[in-house]
């Protein structure tokens, strides 16, 4: 088997003197449907800023593909493989839902010079390679002309960005709704826009940050449901933030889960669930002692072993 | 008529010149319409131009009349320093002509350098900080005109070859409306209003935020440096006076009264804001004759400032999204022309 | 030597007159993330009202110690009940939209008040620059060596006046229950309102104090340059703006420090080199500042949370 598709190791990040995030460990490889878990403040959203690139972080390593991405910007991020969406949806609301899913979707045809050839590069230098900015501004400049002359070159990808976000919406069951503004949409189709959008990047890792905020029990049962089927579809690896138990415990092969910034248990939703460190840190201790449970012994580092 | 795909582009360019080159024949000698339109036709480049970054990518800039002066300036030099020197082979006009549009590029040119440089610190800042760069920038560039012997001072350049025509600034215009339209239709364009939308989301999403924003400013300066060449071959004399602060800000009240994004709102705003305070000017000169009249006119120059602040407020308060919020004449119109329209855009 | 100390201490002079205009910047910024571009329009409507009472009062004949008081009080009174009436009518309306048409809309009051008050029909003073009266009589204050360096009796005073104010403001700020909820809505607004604040009255009180500040700096500029006309506002404005922004947008020292060091450097290069050059020192001593800190000397500049 070879490097998984995302890589964190030891990842943390410290906000003047606060360490928001400690020795985070995290794998995904295709085919994975693994969870984050933890109660409120624990450092779930951290990880995930962390992850794409919103925030940089202070120790630790993060790959994607093979790739080191510490301190890129999120969009080469997103260029390497990873998408996300977002917990309170942050979609383009003044745009049409076909226009939303056009922004994502990067044609595959460039200019001058081929994005494997660029991400090569790229990817030989460990990130930091001139020669690959200057080939990419160079493909974007021309890439401006030729919108502006509208060349035939411009037309087909034109036509094919259309054509990729349109079979998007339609495996979405969006398609009735693509040329409406996505402010007008209601709340559970706003949030799968979010998803095709994301997956308008061709990602081979998708982070979903609380996708069943807000929705009913059907609604939650449909999604995992979908994501189940995205992850097959599209052959990526999933990580899911949420809060929903049921939602986790029923698709999520593998936990993690956060609390004070670290990780406390690890594991297959069985193990994880009945981990009396897990209950402490949702329930408290006195849930514990009511139920006759043992408090576990304060150290801040050790988990169940990986499953 | 079916267009082959590869010249669909070129046919709205060589429409526009065929129309142009008629109008140009039919109006080009009555000097004060061509000077009117003139004055018109820059006052639209420039507002469509701060569209694109105002209106489509939402950014918050505040100093185009300084890129229009670094254009101007730039120009109108070159033009003086060239005049006496014609290009052998070529008969005089079109020597001339030439030279003109030498001048007019390496005006753009000039300002879209200033606008990378400008752009490329304070786009990768929060928003509200171009606001203030831009605004320095306008201030710093009419300073350093007005202290330099090689520019004139605060007397400014005078002499410039008088070489712009209806032709020129209108045909201009027509460009600068291209490439407005060009770009909202493509992944270009919707990638701007997505940053415009939510640039976190839009960074998400792969799209290079900080350079298609340096990418939106720098086109923008370049057509105000345009803008500005072409007024520096159409008046008598170019002075920092032209290139202030307020006249920055009329530029703003035009896109914002137009629609932030509407390149259409722009071109309306700025025809109107432009026409009406040069009408009223004439008419009080008319009817007041010399003496009452010259007063009025004066005191119309002088209540436009508060106007256009009040104005501001105004649109805030009970129509922020202005005149055409971010729609486009052409939005409309393809229900009543669709095939010619798919054909030509 | 002497031409230093002289600079030195026209510099601090200017500087604490900048230092008291960014103060009301930065703490409107503070509580409403708003670049009010109309606060140094604010100074010179004060600046105005401070000319018509001394007008009322005769100073030019005779100056009294409660003369000067009334100038100070009715402008700072006066451009407070303006800084609200501004805030109530055209700034609460917009604040639920985007940042961008609050912005729009300072603008527009400013350049409403600057080019309005050029206007020369009715009570409006137009463009003509006009003499502030003495209120002071110039003494000097002391003198060193053969008049190398002067230092004049109103400087000190100013200056006396000036740091009054900013202790003054600096008491409020740090030990006061208004200065605690004015910093909690600087913070958060819903976070504050849900601990029982009353937002909109901070917020409306925190704009009457910046522009009664801003009053205060504005007479004592009068003072200084004697010269004043409507679009003086503009200018010193912008400059004490971006002295809020060179000490880091809605941080209180930080102004002072900002205006302080904007008003020596402004002296130090206009002193050195030609005084054309003086409306160009302070942008791009900004642009310096901010292409090192990008969140101005003691900012930080926030992460957004996604």
């Amino acid at each position: 088997m070879s490097e998984p598709l995302l890589h964190a190791v030891q990842v943390g990040i410290e906000f003047g003197g606060l360490r928001a995030l400690r020795g985070f460990d995290l794998e995904i490889r295709q085919g994975d449907l693994k969870g984050l878990i933890g109660p409120n403040g624990a450092g779930k959203t951290t990880a995930f800023n962390l992850l794409t690139g919103v925030y940089e972080p202070t120790h630790g390593e993060i790959r994607i593909c093979g790739n080191r991405v510490n301190g890129r910007p999120p969009h080469q991020i997103n260029h390497l493989g990873l998408a996300r969406t977002f917990q309170n949806i942050r979609l383009f609301r003044a745009l049409s839902a076909l226009d939303n899913v056009r922004v994502a979707c990067l044609s595959e045809e460039r200019p001058l010079f081929s994005r494997a050839q660029i991400d090569d590069l790229r990817r030989r230098s460990a990130g930091r390679s001139p020669v690959a900015s200057a080939m990419d501004a160079l493909n974007n400049y021309v890439d401006w002309w030729r919108a502006l002359l509208l060349t035939p070159g411009f037309q087909r990808e034109e036509a094919e960005i259309t054509r990729r976000a349109d079979e998007l919406l339609r495996v979405m069951g969006l398609s009735h709704r693509r040329n409406e503004e996505a402010r007008n949409l209601p709340y559970g189709e706003q949030r799968r826009l979010e998803i095709a959008r994301a997956l308008g990047t061709q990602p081979r890792v998708l982070l979903l940050d609380e996708p069943a905020a807000g929705m009913n029990t059907r609604e939650k049962g449909d999604l995992m449901v979908l994501i189940r089927q995205l992850r097959d579809q599209f052959s990526l690896g999933i990580l899911v933030i949420e809060h929903d138990m049921k939602l986790v415990m029923g698709i999520c092969e593998n936990i993690t889960v956060l609390d004070h910034g670290v990780t406390i248990a690890r594991g297959a939703p069985e193990r994880v669930r009945q981990d009396p460190k897990v209950i402490e840190a949702y329930l408290g201790d006195s849930y514990l002692a009511a139920h006759g449970m043992e408090v576990p012994a304060q150290s801040t580092t050790s988990e169940t072993p990986l499953a | 008529m079916k267009i082959p795909s590869a010249l669909r582009g070129l046919v709205p360019v060589l429409v526009a010149i065929v129309v142009l080159a008629m109008l140009q024949l039919v109006l080009g000698d009555a000097p004060f319409f061509v000077y009117l339109a003139s004055i018109v036709g820059v006052n639209v480049i420039l507002a469509v131009s701060l569209n694109i970054v105002n209106g489509m990518t939402g950014q918050f800039s505040i100093g185009h009349a300084g890129f229009m002066a670094v254009g101007a300036y730039t120009a109108g030099k070159l033009s003086l320093l060239i005049k006496d020197v014609a290009i052998s082979g070529l008969p005089g006009v079109v020597s001339d002509q030439v030279q003109f549009v030498g001048s007019l590029l390496a005006g753009g040119v000039a300002a879209a350098l200033c606008g990378f440089l400008v752009g490329l610190p304070s786009l990768r800042l929060r928003g509200d900080y171009l606001a203030i760069v831009t605004l320095g920038f306008g201030e710093i560039i009419r300073v350093v005109v007005q202290n330099l012997d090689v520019f004139g001072r605060a007397l400014g350049l005078s002499g410039i070859p008088q070489t712009s025509s209806l032709f020129a600034v209108w045909f201009c215009v027509f460009l600068v409306v291209l490439v407005a339209r060009r770009l909202v239709g493509s992944t270009h364009g919707r990638s701007l209003w997505a940053i415009r939308e939510d640039e976190v989301a839009a960074e998400a999403m792969g799209v290079n935020t900080t350079g298609y924003k340096v990418r939106a400013f720098v086109i923008s300066s370049f057509f105000a440096g345009v803008a500005g060449g072409l007024f520096a071959h159409f008046v008598p004399i170019i002075n920092p006076g032209s290139f202030t602060f307020v006249k920055s800000i009329e530029v703003v009240v035009m896109v914002v009264a137009g629609g932030l994004g509407s390149t259409t709102g722009a071109i309306v705003a700025a025809v109107f804001l432009t026409l009406l305070p040069e009408a009223l000017r004439s008419l009080f000169l008319q009817l007041g004759g010399l003496d009452t009249g010259a007063s009025l006119a004066q005191k119309v120059d002088q209540i436009r400032m508060p106007i256009y602040g009040m104005l501001l407020v105004l649109l805030m308060l009970v129509r922020p999204q202005g005149l055409f919020g971010n729609r486009e004449i052409w939005d409309v119109l393809p229900r009543w022309f669709p095939r010619m329209w798919k054909g030509i855009t | 030597m002497s031409d230093f100390a002289q600079h030195l201490i026209n510099g601090v002079a200017a500087g604490t007159i900048y230092a008291l205009v960014a103060l009301g910047y930065t703490m409107v910024y503070g509580v409403l993330k708003l670049i009010n571009f109309a606060h140094g329009d604010v100074m010179m409507v004060g600046t105005f009202l401070g000319y018509g009472v001394a007008q009322e009062l005769g100073v030019e004949r005779q100056s009294t110690l409660w003369g000067v008081l009334l100038i100070f009080l009715a402008a700072m009174a006066g451009c407070a009940i303006l800084g609200f009436v501004i805030e109530r009518f055209a700034y609460r309306p917009l604040r639920d939209k985007p940042r961008l048409t609050a912005l729009i809309t300072a603008i527009g009051i400013s350049f409403t008040l600057s080019y309005g008050f050029q206007l020369d029909f009715g009570p409006l003073p137009g463009a003509a620059p006009r003499a502030f009266p003495e209120v002071i009589a110039p003494r000097e204050w002391l003198i060193v060596g053969d008049r190398s360096v002067v230092i004049w009796n109103w400087q000190v005073i100013s200056l006396a006046i000036a740091i009054a104010l900013m202790l003054a403001l600096q008491g409020l700020v740090y030990r006061t229950r208004f200065g605690r909820a004015m910093r909690a809505v600087s913070f958060d607004h819903r976070t504050a309102a849900l601990m029982g604040i009353p937002v909109d009255r901070i917020i409306a009180l925190t704009f009457m104090l910046g522009s009664a500040l801003a009053a205060g700096a504005g007479i004592l500029y009068a003072i200084k340059d004697t010269a004043i006309q409507p679009l003086m506002g503009l200018y010193v404005g912008l400059k004490a703006f971006v002295a809020a922004v060179i000490g880091g947008i809605g941080n209180v020292p930080g102004a002072v420090v900002g205006g302080l060091l904007l008003g020596l450097v402004e002296e130090f290069v206009v002193g050195y080199s030609s005084s054309s050059w003086r409306d160009a020192v302070a942008f791009g001593f900004l642009i310096l500042v901010l292409l090192v800190r990008p969140g101005g000397l003691f900012g930080r500049v926030a992460a957004e949370k996604v």
